[in-house]
C-alpha cells in the first residue's frame, strides 16, 4: 500500500506559489538513515505542498517563517519552523502510533482509523528474524482474540491457530486464498498391527510460505471484516502481505542467523537403582498384602513371583533414554534480498535458505525460498505485476511423535537397565529387557525408520490494473499455485515393524494445482464531506489434486537399497483424484462522512461445487459502523484524549470445508479375490449446504496523550450455525455417520490491547504492548447430546460432546487421592463413592476440564537505547487442563503388566519418589504396586493444569550506522533467546501440546509424547548496504 | 480496454463459471448408477464380500474377541483399555471395539439390503435371471449371516421368548430411519427365511469356498437351527451338509492345511480369503512376529488352553498352540499358531467348516445319536473314540462336546457364543448372567434417541 500512496504523492500536483523563498531539503529515514522518498511537506495552514524525490530530496517555495509539515505514512509527523536556512536536513522517526497506519483489509487497504470491524495487525518489524518456520508462530502472544499455540516441537509442523475460539482460519497470501491443511500422507500415529489410530502431527502448507518474506499480517477476526471471503471465512481470515519494492536506490539486504536449540525440559527418570528398588518396594506391598489375605489376587494366583528372585538386577547400566534420543540442534538461516525500482517499475527479489535439525536425532526441516515481487507503470492508466514465488522444503520426519510406537513414547518407558547397544555392537533387542512397554529399541527406530516429506511449491500471480475514469478502476489477477508433496518412508529389516517381512518402504504423491481469477472494480469519489470507496467483483477458483502412493516390502538387508524397485513384494497401491470449484460475487461500499461517521457494507455470494444444485450458492452480507467522537465538535480538544472512536458490526461467513463430494451418497472400489468391486462409502444428505457464522462485534478505539497509549477494547459474539458436522446416526443404516448441517456453538468474549510508548526521547523509546483475551466457548445445539470421543481409536473415551460446555471437554474418572491407610489410588464411581482403580471403568467417569483456556495473550517490551535495542516478548494461557496420557506409562508405580520375574511394564518418573510409603503417609502418588495397576489411565489422575505464561522471545541488538558514503547503510549484529523459560504447573514437556496434532478441537488438549519443544540460542546479523 | 472488451471477459468467464462448479468424482460411482447393468451388480456382489473382510468382522476382530471373551484368550497390547474390559469380562457401554464391530456388520447388511432389493430391477439384455438369483441368494445368505452374528453377540440369542433380539434390517435405509430392537424368534425367523430363500436362489452346482454356496448355506441354517433349539431341523441340515460329497474331514497327519497356504482345505465350507494386498488383521493380532512381546499382541491364548490341551494326550489340535517359544514376556500365556501369515497377512476367516457341522449335528442329536459325530471328529484329530460308557449322561455329553469345539474351534469364534447357548457363561466365566452377551453400543442408544434399548443388567 505504501507504494501506491508514494505513487500518488509523485504524480499528485505540485503547486508552486511565487514571490517566495525557495528551500531545499532531504528527509531521512531515522532507523537506517536511508533518504524517504515520497514524503509528503506541506506549507502549513496553506495547500502549498511537494513531496521527496528518489533521493529523499525536495524543493519547495515558502512564505517567510513558514512552517512545514513533513508527514510519511508510516512515520510521525513533524513541524519544522522555517527560518533563515535555505537547506534543511529533517529525520522522520518510524511510527508507533497504530492509528495512522494502513490496513490490509480483502480486496483493498484502509486507514486504521477508519476500520469499522475488529482486525488485528502485526508488522515485519515484530516478528523477523524469529527462528520460525510457519508464519503463524510468529504471531503467537501477540494479536488479541488469536490463540496460537504449538502442538509439539515438531520442525515444520502446522501450528494450531484459533481466532475467537475458531480453529482453521482461512489464509490469503496477496489475496490468493490458500490452503492450509496438511498434504503429507505419512501417518504418524500407527497402532501395534499397522492402523492408523490417530492423525498424529500434520504439517502445515502455510510453511511453504518464508515468514521472512512478509511485510505485514493482518487478521480479520469479525465477520464484517471477514464477509469479503464469504463462505471460506467462519473462521477469520490471515492476510498476508510480502515486501514489495519501492522506488529508490536498490537496497541489498543480508540476513544471517545461526544457533543451538536444546530440549527445553526434560522430564527426569528414575536410574537403575531406583528402578528396582521401586519394584521390589512394589513386590513387597504386595506380598505383605498377600500374607494377609492370600486370596486377594485370586485362586490361580502363583505368589512366587512376588518371592523369587527377579530375573534381572543392577550390571552398572544406566541409561538416561531421553538423552539418547534428544540432542542440542543446530539452526541457521540465510536471506539475501534487494529491492527499489523507479517510478515506473519496482521490484523486490529474495531468497532465504533455512535448515533447523531437529532436537529429537534424525529429525529436522530444510526449506529455500525465493521470491520476485514486480510492479509496472505502464501507462498513466495501466499497471501490471507480477508476485512469484517458489520454494522447496525437505523435512525428515520423526517417526510416530504421537502415540505408542513412536520414539520419544519409547524413551519416556524404556529400561535404565537396557544399554542402547549390545556388547556386540547391535542394537539391544528390547525383548529382552526389562520393560514391555517397548515396541522397539528408541535409538534404532529413529535411525532405522527413514521418512521424509519433500514438497514444492510455486505460487505465481499476474495482475494489471486499468484507470478507467478519475474515480474507477478495474483490478484483474490470475493466480496459479502448484503444490507438489512426495513422502518416503523406509522401516530397515531391523526394525520391529518390519523384522516378519524383511523392511517395508511407502511413498506416495501428491499433487494440486489451483488456478483463481479474481476482477475487481473499484470506485473511489469524494464530494463535499463525503467519500465512497466502493468495489464490485467477480472471483473464480478451481483446485485439483491427485495422489498415489505405492507400499512393499522384503528389502535385501545389508544393500542400502530403499526404493521401491527393490521391494520383493508390491503390497499396496492407490491413486485417487478429487477437485472442487467455487464461484463469487463480491462488493463492498465504505462510506465516510466528515471523516466522522464511518459505514460499510459487504455482501459476498459464493458457490461451491461442494453442494448440489439447489443449495450451492451462499450470501454472506455485513454491515459495520464507526464514529469517530474526537472529531466532534461537543467533543472539543482535549490533550490527554486524541482519538475516540466507536464502532460496531454485524454479519454472516460461511464454512464449506467438509472435502469434496460430501453432497452424493457414493459407492467406493473394492477388492475380493483379486475381483474389483463397489461398496457403499457414505450416506449423503443431499441438501448439505453451508455453515453459517453470525456474528456481533462492538469496540471502542482509543489514543492517548499524543499517541503515547492506544488500544482497542471489543466484545464478540459469534454463533456458528448449520454446523458441518459428522453426524451419528443409528448403524442400521449401514453408516456411522452422516455430514449434515446440524448442531450450533458459540463463541463470545472481551478483547483488550494497549499500547504504550513508556518514554521515547532522541536516545532512548520503549514501548510496551499487552493484549488479553477472555473467550468461552459454549455448545448451544447438538444433534448427538452426550456423545463420547476418543482422541485415539483404540483408547477410552477421553472427551465429550454436550450442550452447555465447551469443545474439548475432557471425560475422565474422578481421581479421590490416595488412601492415607493403604497408599492405593482411590477414584470416584458413580455413585459417588471412593474406590480404588480396579473398581472403576468409563462408566464411572464425568466432565473434568477442558483444553479452551478461560484467558490468553502476550506482553510485549522493545526498548532502544541509542544504537541499542531490546525486546522481550511473553505469552500466557490461562484456565486449560491438559489430557496427559502417555504419564500414566511412567507412573505405573512398578507395575508388572503381567511380565512376572522378567518384566514390568515401564521406567517411571522421579514423581514416583513422592509415593506412599507407610500408613499415614499423604501424598497424592499411590503406593508401588506390582500385580495390580493402582492407577487409571483415563482419569484425572493425569489431567492437568495446562496454565502457562513463556517466555517467547528475549533479544538484544546493536546497530551500526556508518556516516554518508560508508560502505553500508546500515549492520545490526544481536543475539536472542527464543524460549527462554516457561512458568507452568505441567509436568510434560510443554503444555503447549496437542498429540493429536489436528485442529479439531473437539479431542484437543492431549498429550501423548509429542515431540518436545526447543530453546533455542542464537546470534544473527542483518546488513543492509 | 474498453467497457466493451470487459463486457465480453465478463461473459467468457461466466461460462468458464458453470464448468468450476460441476465437479465429477473420479474415485466414486454415484449410488443411482451401480445397478445399471450386470458388470455393475457383479461388482456390488464383489464389495459384498469385501465390506465382510473389515477388520472388525471378518477382518479379524469379531471372532476374535468371541474367544478374548470367554476361557481362551487373554489381552496383550499397551493396557489398550478397551480390550482388558473385554478381557475381564466387564464391557463398558462405550466400548471402542465392540460399537465398531456393531458398526461394521450393519455397514454388511446394508451392502446386501442394496443388491436384494435392486438386482432384480437390473436391466440388461445379457443378465439372465438364473444369474440374477444367484447374485441375490449369496447377498441373502450374507445378510442372514450378518444378523445372526449380531445376535449371537448382542442378543438373547438362547431364549426365544426374549424380547432382546436385534434389530432387523431388510430394506435400504434413509439416515433419518430407526429400527427398533426385534424379538429373538422374530429374528430367528428373518434369518432362516432368507437362509430357505438364498439355499434356492444360488446356483446349486457351484461349490467355491470363497463364496456363500449353497453348502455353507445349509451349514449356516443347521447352526441357526441349532442355536434356536430346533435340534431336528439342525440335524438334517448338517446331514444334507456331511452327505453332499464334495468335503470331508482332514485326517490327523493332514489337518494343517487348513490353515496353511493357499487354504481352501477341503474341510473348509465357506472361508473369507485375504490376500497380500488385502489383508487380514488375524496374524498381526494373534501372533505379529517370532520375538513379539506382550504388547505386541492383542489376542493372546491363556494360559487354561495349555492345560486343556495337557489333559488330552494325542489330540493334534494343540500343535497349534505355542506356550513354550515365547517372549518371557508373553509366558504363562501363549499364542495361537493358526494363523502364520507374518510375511502375507493373507489369513482366511473360517466362517464354517465341516468338523463344526459334525458337532453341531452330534449336538443335535444328543448323547444317544450323537456320539458317533463327536467321535468322528475325535479320530480324524488323533483322538480316541469316547464311549458312551465314559459319559454319564447328557449333561456330561455337553461337557466332552464344548470341550470338543473349544478344542476344535478356539480362536475361531465360538466359545463366548457356545457357553451363552448352553448355559455355562455363568459357571465356567464367572460372570453375572446378564454379561453373557455384550452392551448396545452407547452410540447407538444416542443415534436412535433410545428407541434401541439397552440389555437388561447394563446401565442405559
Amino acid at each position: 500500500m505504501r507504494k501506491l500512496f508514494t505513487l500518488l504523492f509523485c504524480l499528485g500536483t505540485i503547486l508552486v506559489f511565487a514571490q517566495k523563498i525557495t528551500l531545499t531539503g532531504k528527509v531521512t529515514d531515522s532507523s537506517d538513515g536511508s533518504p524517504l522518498p515520497g514524503v509528503n511537506i506541506l506549507e502549513k495552514g496553506t495547500n502549498n505542498g511537494t513531496s521527496t524525490d528518489l533521493n529523499g530530496n525536495f524543493s519547495i517555495s515558502v512564505g517567510p517563517g513558514a512552517s512545514l509539515t513533513v508527514s510519511f505514512i508510516g512515520y510521525s509527523a513533524q513541524e519544522v519552523v522555517v527560518g533563515t536556512q535555505t537547506s534543511l536536513q529533517i529525520i522522520l522517526q518510524p511510527d508507533n502510533v497504530t492509528l495512522t497506519d494502513v490496513v490490509v483489509i480483502g480486496y483493498g487497504t484502509i486507514e486504521k482509523r477508519d476500520v469499522t470491524g475488529a482486525i488485528s495487525s502485526v508488522n515485519n518489524k515484530d516478528f523477523k528474524d524469529q527462528p520460525l518456520v510457519n508464519v503463524a508462530g510468529n504471531l503467537q502472544g501477540k494479536m488479541s482474540g488469536v490463540n496460537i499455540t504449538s502442538a509439539s516441537g515438531t520442525p515444520g509442523a502446522g501450528l494450531l491457530v484459533s481466532i475467537r475460539g475458531a480453529a482453521n482460519p482461512l489464509y490469503v497470501v496477496d489475496g490468493v486464498p490458500m490452503l492450509s491443511e496438511s498434504n503429507s500422507s505419512i501417518a504418524t500415529s500407527f497402532d501395534t498391527e499397522g492402523n492408523v489410530v490417530g492423525s498424529g502431527q500434520n504439517i502445515s502448507s502455510i510453511s511453504d510460505i518464508n515468514p521472512n518474506d512478509i511485510e505485514s499480517v493482518e487478521v480479520l477476526k469479525d465477520a464484517s471484516a471477514a464477509a469479503i471471503y464469504g463462505a471460506r471465512a467462519a473462521n477469520g481470515v490471515i492476510l498476508i502481505t510480502t515486501k514489495r519494492g519501492k522506488s529508490g536506490k536498490t537496497k541489498f539486504n543480508f540476513n544471517h542467523y545461526t544457533g543451538i536449540q536444546q530440549p527445553a525440559r526434560k522430564i527426569e527418570f528414575l536410574n537403575s537403582k531406583k528402578f528396582l528398588d521401586l519394584i521390589q518396594e512394589a513386590r513387597a506391598n504386595d506380598l505383605a498384602l498377600y500374607n494377609d489375605d492370600n486370596s486377594i489376587f485370586g485362586e490361580d494366583f502363583d505368589s512366587s513371583v512376588l518371592t523369587d528372585p527377579l530375573n534381572y538386577s543392577e550390571d552398572g547400566t544406566n541409561t538416561v533414554w531421553l538423552d539418547e534420543v534428544l540432542k542440542n540442534a543446530a539452526i541457521r538461516n540465510y536471506e539475501v534480498s534487494a529491492s527499489g525500482g523507479n517510478e515506473k517499475t519496482k521490484f523486490f527479489a529474495g531468497g532465504t535458505y533455512f535448515d533447523q535439525d531437529g532436537i529429537v536425532i534424525n529429525s529436522g526441516y530444510r526449506r529455500l525460498s525465493t521470491r520476485l515481487n514486480l510492479d509496472h507503470q505502464a501507462t498513466d492508466r495501466v499497471s501490471i505485476g507480477v508476485n512469484f514465488s517458489a520454494s522447496n522444503s525437505s523435512n525428515r520426519r520423526s517417526f510416530n511423535d504421537n502415540t505408542y510406537t513412536g520414539i520419544i513414547t519409547n524413551a519416556l518407558g524404556a529400561s535404565p537397565l537396557m544399554p542402547v547397544k549390545d556388547e556386540d555392537g547391535n542394537y539391544a533387542d528390547y525383548t529382552l529387557y526389562q520393560v514391555n512397554w517397548l515396541s522397539d529399541n528408541p535409538v534404532l527406530s529413529a535411525n532405522e525408520i527413514r521418512a521424509w516429506t519433500k514438497s514444492n511449491r510455486l505460487i505465481g500471480s499476474v495482475f494489471g490494473e486499468i484507470k478507467l475514469h478519475e474515480n474507477l478502476k478495474f483490478r484483474s489477477s490470475w493466480s496459479a499455485d502448484f503444490n507438489g508433496v512426495t513422502d518416503d518412508q523406509f522401516f530397515s529389516p531391523i526394525t520391529a515393524d518390519a523384522s516378519a517381512v524383511g523392511g517395508k518402504a511407502y511413498t506416495s504423491d501428491f499433487q494440486q494445482t489451483t488456478w483463481l481469477s479474481e476482477n475487481i472494480f473499484t470506485f473511489n469519489k469524494s464530494v463535499g464531506k463525503s467519500s465512497i470507496n466502493a468495489i464490485a467483483g467477480y472471483t473464480m477458483q478451481e483446485t485439483s489434486s491427485r495422489f498415489t502412493s505405492l507400499s512393499g516390502q522384503g528389502f535385501p538387508s545389508v544393500s542400502g537399497l530403499e526404493n521401491l524397485s527393490s521391494a520383493a513384494l508390491l503390497t499396496k497401491g492407490t491413486g485417487n483424484s478429487t477437485s472442487f470449484g467455487l464461484v463469487s460475487y463480491l462488493g463492498r461500499v465504505n462510506y465516510e462522512l466528515d471523516s466522522k461517521y464511518l459505514l460499510s457494507a459487504t455482501i459476498r455470494a459464493d458457490g461451491s461445487s461442494r453442494f448440489s444444485q439447489n443449495d450451492r450458492y451462499g450470501f454472506f452480507p455485513s454491515v459495520s459502523g464507526g464514529w469517530r467522537l474526537s472529531r466532534e465538535a461537543f467533543f472539543g480538544e482535549r490533550d490527554w484524549l486524541n482519538e475516540l472512536k466507536l464502532r460496531a458490526s454485524y454479519g454472516v461467513t460461511g464454512d464449506q470445508e467438509i472435502g469434496n463430494f460430501q453432497n452424493v451418497s457414493f459407492w467406493q472400489p473394492a477388492r475380493y479375490v483379486g475381483q474389483s468391486g463397489l461398496r457403499p462409502r457414505n450416506i449423503a444428505d443431499p441438501n448439505l449446504t453451508w455453515q453459517t457464522n453470525k456474528s456481533i462485534n462492538a469496540g471502542i478505539d482509543f489514543e492517548l496523550f499524543k499517541g503515547r497509549l492506544s488500544g482497542s477494547v471489543d466484545y464478540f459474539k459469534s454463533n456458528k450455525f448449520n454446523l458441518l458436522s459428522n453426524d451419528i446416526i443409528p448403524a442400521t443404516t449401514g453408516f456411522a455417520t452422516i455430514t449434515r448441517n446440524k448442531g450450533e456453538i458459540e463463541n463470545r468474549g472481551w478483547e483488550f490491547s494497549l499500547n504504550s510508548v513508556n518514554v521515547s526521547n532522541d536516545r532512548i523509546r520503549w514501548n510496551t504492548s499487552v493484549n488479553i483475551s477472555f473467550i468461552k466457548n459454549e455448545i448451544k445445539d447438538l444433534s448427538n447430546d452426550g456423545l463420547l470421543l476418543n482422541a485415539y481409536s483404540d483408547l477410552s473415551p477421553t472427551h465429550i460432546l454436550k450442550t452447555g460446555e465447551s469443545l474439548g471437554t475432557f471425560w475422565a474418572v474422578k481421581y479421590a487421592g490416595v488412601d492415607p491407610q493403604t497408599g492405593d489410588a482411590l477414584f470416584y464411581n458413580v455413585d459417588g463413592d471412593k474406590v480404588p482403580a480396579a473398581e472403576v471403568s468409563t462408566d464411572d467417569a464425568q466432565i473434568a476440564g477442558k483444553a479452551i483456556p478461560d484467558y490468553f495473550g502476550g506482553l510485549n517490551n522493545t526498548l532502544q537505547v541509542g544504537n541499542f535495542d531490546f525486546l522481550i516478548a511473553t505469552q500466557f494461557n490461562v484456565g486449560n487442563s491438559i489430557y496427559n496420557l502417555i504419564k500414566a506409562t511412567y507412573l505405573n508405580m512398578g507395575w508388572s503388566n503381567e511380565g512376572g520375574l522378567d518384566q514390568v511394564y515401564a521406567n517411571n518418573s522421579v514423581e514416583v519418589e513422592k509415593r506412599w510409603k507407610k500408613p499415614g503417609d499423604k501424598t497424592s502418588v499411590p503406593r508401588a504396586s506390582f500385580i495390580n495397576q493402582n492407577y487409571v489411565e483415563n482419569s484425572t489422575q493425569f489431567i492437568e493444569d495446562g496454565s502457562f505464561f513463556r517466555i517467547r522471545t528475549l533479544s538484544g541488538g546493536y546497530t551500526f550506522k556508518p556516516k554518508q558514503g560508508g560502505f553500508f547503510n546500515s549492520l545490526r549484529v544481536y543475539a536472542q533467546v527464543q524460549n527462554l523459560h516457561v512458568f507452568t504447573k505441567y509436568s510434560g514437556f510443554d503444555p503447549e501440546v496437542s498429540s493429536t496434532g489436528s485442529s479439531d478441537q473437539r479431542v484437543s488438549g492431549i498429550d501423548y509424547a509429542a515431540y518436545p519443544q526447543p530453546r533455542t540460542y542464537m546470534i544473527g546479523f542483518n546488513l543492509s548496504f | 480496454m474498453t467497457m466493451k472488451t470487459i463486457k465480453y471477459l465478463f461473459l467468457a468467464l461466466s461460462v468458464l463459471s458453470c464448468n468450476v462448479l460441476d465437479q465429477v468424482s473420479p474415485n466414486d460411482v454415484a449410488d443411482g448408477s451401480v445397478f445399471d447393468s450386470e458388470d455393475g451388480a457383479n461388482a456390488a456382489l464383489i464389495g459384498l464380500y469385501s465390506s465382510m473382510q473389515s477388520r472388525d468382522y471378518y477382518g479379524g476382530y469379531y471372532p476374535l474377541v468371541a474367544d478374548l471373551y470367554s476361557d481362551i484368550g487373554t489381552a496383550g497390547g499397551f493396557d489398550n483399555v478397551a480390550l482388558d474390559e473385554i478381557n475381564i469380562l466387564d464391557v463398558t457401554t462405550a466400548n471402542i471395539i465392540t460399537e465398531n464391530i456393531w458398526l461394521s456388520i450393519y455397514g454388511t447388511i446394508a451392502g446386501a439390503n442394496a443388491i436384494v432389493e435392486r438386482v432384480g430391477l437390473v436391466s440388461d439384455p445379457g443378465f439372465t435371471q438364473t444369474e440374477k438369483d444367484h447374485i441375490k441368494g449369496q447377498a441373502l445368505a450374507i445378510r442372514a449371516l450378518a444378523h445372526f452374528d449380531l445376535l449371537r453377540m448382542f442378543g438373547e440369542h438362547w431364549n426365544s421368548s426374549s424380547a432382546f433380539g436385534i434389530p432387523v434390517v431388510t430394506k435400504i435405509q434413509k439416515a433419518s430411519d430407526v429400527v427398533a430392537r426385534s424379538g429373538v424368534s422374530a429374528v430367528y425367523d428373518a434369518i432362516l427365511a432368507d437362509l430357505t430363500a438364498a439355499a434356492t436362489l444360488v446356483d446349486g452346482d457351484e461349490r467355491s469356498t470363497e463364496f456363500m454356496n449353497v453348502v455353507a448355506i445349509k451349514a449356516l441354517a443347521s447352526r441357526v437351527q441349532l442355536y434356536r433349539g430346533n435340534k431336528t431341523a439342525a440335524a438334517s441340515l448338517a446331514t444334507e451338509v456331511i452327505e453332499d460329497g464334495q468335503y470331508e474331514l482332514l485326517d490327523a497327519g493332514s489337518i494343517e492345511k487348513i490353515y496353511t497356504s493357499p487354504y481352501r482345505a477341503s474341510e473348509s465350507l465357506f472361508e473369507l480369503t485375504f490376500d497380500i494386498q488385502n489383508r487380514s488383521a488375524y496374524n498381526a493380532a494373534t501372533f505379529s512376529r517370532t520375538n513379539a512381546l506382550r504388547t505386541e499382541v492383542l489376542f493372546l491364548a491363556e494360559n487354561s488352553l495349555n492345560s486343556f490341551f495337557a489333559d488330552r494326550p494325542g489330540d493334534v489340535r494343540s500343535e497349534f498352540l505355542d506356550f513354550e517359544n515365547n517372549d518371557e514376556s508373553i509366558l504363562p500365556d501363549g499364542r495361537s499358531l493358526k494363523y502364520r501369515g507374518e510375511e502375507t497377512r493373507d489369513n482366511p476367516a473360517y466362517i464354517i467348516r465341516l468338523a463344526e457341522v459334525y458337532l453341531i449335528r452330534a449336538e443335535a442329536k444328543g448323547l444317544a445319536g450323537g456320539l458317533a459325530d463327536l467321535n468322528a471328529v475325535r479320530t480324524s484329530r488323533g483322538l480316541e473314540e469316547l464311549k458312551s460308557s465314559d459319559l454319564g449322561g447328557a449333561e456330561e455329553f455337553i461337557d466332552a462336546l464344548l470341550d470338543e469345539r473349544k478344542a476344535e474351534l478356539n480362536f475361531e469364534g465360538s466359545r463366548m457364543f457356545d457357553l451363552a447357548r448352553t448355559g455355562r457363561s455363568t459357571d465356567v466365566l464367572g460372570i453375572e448372567a446378564y454379561q453373557r452377551i455384550f452392551p448396545i453400543p452407547l452410540r447407538e442408544i444416542i443415534a436412535t434417541r433410545g428407541v434401541i434399548k439397552q440389555n437388561p443388567g447394563y446401565p442405559d
